[in-house]
């Protein structure tokens, strides 16, 4: 009863011997070699590639990793590479900075990121690229020039499906928009350049909705839209909810009377085989998981050390072009190619080698 | 008498076990990753330790207190969007930014404090149920991820002096700033009264007014761990520090301070949340597929609580 219930010097001894060895290594450090084998230049091949993803929750991301996967697998088969380091997890800012330091400490050539904010990475690859490291953006461009960005034109992706609606509705036609998330970067460049294409047009656009790129949510939206708005002669909205408005369309019966833009996703081009019969028509703009394939052949030729040709690159932004569109002509080829996968499946397309060696010089 | 000595011999044994587990950690490390003694692979080791080092160092004195502060990680949350708001990227406002972030971390600490000493609360509710208020708060301040941090404060942070990584000095830093604590009487009487809450009441303790000093000083590492978090991030995010707070807890009891209170100490809190860390990388260099690892992490969080758990269990049977 005489002593306190207090910390023993067990414990002071304990955490300055844990301190005196942490600052040890420390300081051992400088002696290294320097290591990483990150060492920039051209023709240390293999290379190792290392794939960071903070998002799992979507099909669209598993066929990310998997695309890319397959293409690597290609080049592995020829000695050109020789491990891809994947860290996928739904994660935040903080875990994908983990995700990038931990592809860094593996020595990896360049790195393939799915970002998760379009400046909250910025210091980490500064990390990486400091180690020597090419790091290319797929999906959301970032705004750290130390990246390249390797990335669809998504205003162009919402222009084209966009002009094909307003040439459906007409001049003085009325459409509403269920959009994805508001403030997103890709929603607000894809809504812009759609908002521009209908004003030049004269399309009335009589209200903008969230449908959080969820096809629930999407059906829901709509639902509220068509009891608010029963005029409407069309309906404009993005990738993953083109399936819920269809559904919600059809609940009210109006299949035939509102013009829906949708996606190239097999769900919604299963809705969209079964109503053709009743002359249905639509459309799907693909927005490729094969940009990470596309990303994947740009960074194998830099690291050959290739320089991008003056016209290919804008700043740090490669913009590959959309592979195809699936209308009213295209329908038959690409449903009968894709008409087996899963509803949630994403038709998709990427660069070749040969097309991505044209972005070189 | 012999009971005190059984005791004594308890607390070196956990605190044994905690610093082994730092060699093994350090060890299994290093055998897997063949640059992790490279100087970049230290410095950013390090530079993502330092957030859950604050938080873990600020978890241990309210634990010490005889309460718990589920909070933690939305104050530091609450604190970083209040410090990026007023930063926005600019160097001369800096200062502002940190005062500001001490600030929201000493306020949300005195709330929680006195909801827990006064209203006489259970600690785990009251501090949940603020958690969400202080969670809220940072929505409103910064509803979507944005705002930067001088390019400087980032750049500062990943830095080496004298081939000493900067992250490292910020921990050795949160060290001595526990132990400057430690030795003064507010420290002195958190002891007490998460040993023996009526007994250091008798011996004229204030035992209401220390509670509430036990959760703020709680927030002021809180705060710490929001301006580490900006300088590893460089940006906001408004959801950064939630997943933080259980984190801290685990950091804690893996160092060896007794849930119950008023036995343990910092220091072991300090080594507990860098063997969490170590443990989050051993498990990426040992090729665990990115499936298995939120399994295989928590598989081995459990073993290392065991593991701090086995001193006071002989201890027990000692006595």
């Amino acid at each position: 009863m005489v002593l306190m219930p207090r910390p023993s010097r067990g414990w002071r001894a304990g955490a300055v011997a844990g301190t005196v060895v942490l600052l040890l290594a420390a300081c051992s450090s400088d002696d290294g070699d320097g290591g990483g084998n990150g060492g920039g230049g051209g023709g240390d091949q293999p290379y190792t590639i290392g794939l960071s993803n903070g998002f799992v929750g979507s099909e669209w991301r598993t066929q990310m990793v998997d695309g890319l996967e397959a293409a690597f697998a290609e080049y592995e088969e020829e000695g050109i590479v020789d491990e891809l380091v994947v860290e996928s997890a739904d994660t935040d800012v903080n875990g994908q900075i983990q995700q990038i330091r931990n592809l860094i400490n593996r020595g990896v050539d360049a790195i393939i990121v799915n970002p998760n904010s379009e400046t909250a990475l910025d210091a980490v690859f500064r990390e990486a690229t400091g180690q020597g490291i090419e790091v290319f953006a797929i999906d959301q461009a970032v705004t750290s020039e130390d990246v390249t960005n390797v990335v669809i034109d998504q205003a162009e992706w919402a222009r084209i499906s966009a002009e094909w609606l307003a040439a459906q509705v007409g001049e003085g036609g009325n459409v509403v928009v269920v959009n994805g998330i508001a403030g997103h970067p890709a929603n607000e460049m894809r809504w812009g350049a759609a908002e521009e294409v209908f004003t030049a047009a004269g399309v009335n656009v009589l209200t903008v909705a969230d449908g959080n790129w969820d096809q629930a949510t999407g059906q829901q939206v709509m639902t509220n839209l068509l009891a608010t708005y029963p005029d409407v002669d069309g309906v404009w909205t993005q990738d993953g909810m083109a399936e819920g408005v269809f559904r919600a369309v059809d609940a009210a019966g109006r299949i035939g009377q509102i013009t829906i833009s949708g996606e190239a996703r097999v769900g919604f081009m299963r809705l969209w085989n079964d109503a053709r019969a009743n002359g249905f028509q639509s459309i799907g703009v693909v927005n490729p998981p094969g940009g990470a394939v596309s990303a994947l052949h740009m960074a194998v030729n830099v690291l050959d050390g290739q320089e991008f040709a003056s016209g290919s690159i804008d700043g740090n932004t490669v913009t590959v072009p959309i592979p195809y569109t699936v209308d009213e002509t295209t329908f038959d080829q690409y449903w009968g190619e894709a008409g087996g996968e899963s509803d949630a499946y994403s038709l998709d397309g990427s660069l070749t080698r040969d097309e991505a060696a044209e972005f070189f010089e | 008498m012999t009971g005190v000595l059984d005791r004594v011999r308890g607390v070196q044994l956990s605190g044994l076990a905690t610093v082994a587990m730092l060699v093994v950690a350090v060890a299994v490390n290093a055998s897997l990753q063949p640059n992790f003694w490279d100087s970049y692979a230290l410095t950013s080791n390090f530079a993502t330790f330092v957030p859950l080092v604050a938080i873990a160092v600020g978890q241990t004195i309210v634990v010490l207190s005889g309460g718990l502060d589920l909070s933690l990680g939305a104050q530091v949350t609450l604190a970083s969007v209040v410090a990026v708001r007023i930063v926005d990227g600019s160097l001369d406002r800096y200062p502002l930014a940190v005062a500001a972030a001490l600030g929201v971390g000493l306020a949300c600490g005195a709330l929680n404090g006195l909801v827990v000493a006064l209203l006489r609360l259970q600690p785990i509710v009251a501090t949940f149920a603020t958690s969400f208020v202080y969670s809220g708060l940072a929505l409103v301040v910064l509803p979507t991820p944005g705002g930067s941090v001088p390019f400087e404060v980032t750049t500062a942070y990943r830095d080496s002096v004298l081939g000493v990584p900067v992250a490292l000095l910020l921990i050795v830093a949160l060290a001595l700033l526990w132990l400057v604590l430690r030795r003064h009487r507010v420290m002195r009487h958190v002891y007490a009264v998460g040993g023996d809450a009526d007994a250091a009441y008798a011996s004229l303790v204030p035992v209401a007014r220390t509670r509430v000093w036990a959760y703020v000083l709680g927030g002021l590492f809180a705060a710490l761990s929001a301006l580490a978090i900006l300088a590893n991030t460089g940006s906001g995010d408004p959801f950064v520090g939630n997943e933080l707070t259980l984190a801290s807890v685990a950091a804690v009891v893996i160092g060896g301070t007794a849930l119950a209170g008023g036995r343990g100490g910092a220091g072991g809190s300090v080594i507990g949340a860098i063997v969490l860390a170590l443990v989050a990388n051993i498990i990426f260099f040992a090729d665990v597929p990115t499936d298995y690892r939120q399994l295989v992490n928590g598989a081995v969080i459990i073993l290392a609580l065991a593991l701090a758990g086995i001193p006071a269990l002989q201890k027990r049977r000692a006595a």
